[in-house]
């Protein structure tokens, strides 16, 4: 049985870019949180390595912006919220994974038989 | 093992330049490594994988070789500090540089040597952090004036040289 640490890397990779863009159209929020809301969605722990290159990556796309706001006694962190063409892209890449999602599904064998 | 986040944002800053990413990325790149760190108190290699490896992830950009651009910004530094130095000695002594007079070699040192150190100024740019806008990689304050020195020290003597045997 897989458990949440241990996702195959290649769903994880296809995955991550429109969970993190959707956890950032949630709210305004910082690298650590959104490690934290991906792990408590069951996605497992994902690492700063793997995070901030794919946040960088949506920003250059223009679907995220940053700002650093000073911490509270903390070194400051940067802040990441969606742009307009982020929140249309996430409504037009959310559809798609849903149809590509359930396609890929009706393939596999029914959770019924393989009990 | 654990690193300190000190050895890993030396190591991580000079991985980044290796790959001549410009100076507010750097600070950029290593701020978020600090701040992630410090909220999850994790160890840098441990979070984000030894310096250099994430140094190339973050950046997708190869380490920089060295170059015919390279061999040619050497060289026109090279003849750049020769014209000048040439010039301003000429002109104390009133010998010409080779077939230039000290004027002409001062004004083509001076037309090398701009384009070159503006070049190198973009290239070289400060690694700014973007929490406090300050530089992450401070030079000691002696070193502008060793640079002078060593520029100034062969000027000197020269003039010293010529003006005691003329």
């Amino acid at each position: 049985m897989l458990t949440d640490d241990s996702w195959p890397s290649d769903w994880l990779r296809a995955a991550l870019p429109l969970s993190v863009l959707a956890v950032v159209a949630e709210e305004e929020t910082y690298g650590y949180a959104i490690a934290q809301r991906l792990r408590e969605a069951g996605l497992g722990a994902i690492k700063g390595g793997t995070l901030y290159p794919l946040l960088n990556r949506l920003e250059e796309e223009e679907l995220l912006r940053s700002s650093w706001r000073e911490g509270v006694g903390g070194p400051g962190r940067k802040f990441f919220a969606v742009t307009a063409a982020g929140r249309a892209e996430l409504a037009r890449r959310t559809t798609a994974w849903h149809l590509f999602t359930e396609r890929a599904t009706d393939l596999l064998p029914s959770l019924e038989g393989s009990r | 093992m654990s690193t300190d986040v000190t050895t890993y944002r030396r190591d991580l800053i000079l991985a980044l330049r290796m790959r001549e990413v410009p100076g507010d990325r750097i600070g950029e790149i290593v701020a978020e490594v600090e701040s992630h760190v410090a909220d999850t108190g994790e160890d840098p290699v441990e979070a984000f994988g030894p310096a250099r490896e994430y140094a190339a992830t973050a950046t997708g950009r190869p380490r920089a070789r060295w170059g015919w651009a390279d061999i040619l910004i050497a060289v026109a530094a090279g003849a750049a500090g020769w014209l000048l130095a040439g010039g301003l000695l000429g002109l104390l002594s009133g010998d010409p540089l080779g077939p230039l007079p000290p004027w002409a070699a001062l004004a083509l040192g001076v037309t090398v040597a701009v384009p070159l150190i503006r070049h190198l100024r973009r290239t070289a740019s400060a690694v700014r952090d973007p929490r406090t806008g300050q530089d992450m990689v401070p030079l000691p304050r002696w070193v502008p004036w060793a640079i002078g020195g060593s520029l100034a020290l062969p000027l000197v003597l020269g003039a010293v040289v010529i003006t005691a045997f003329s």
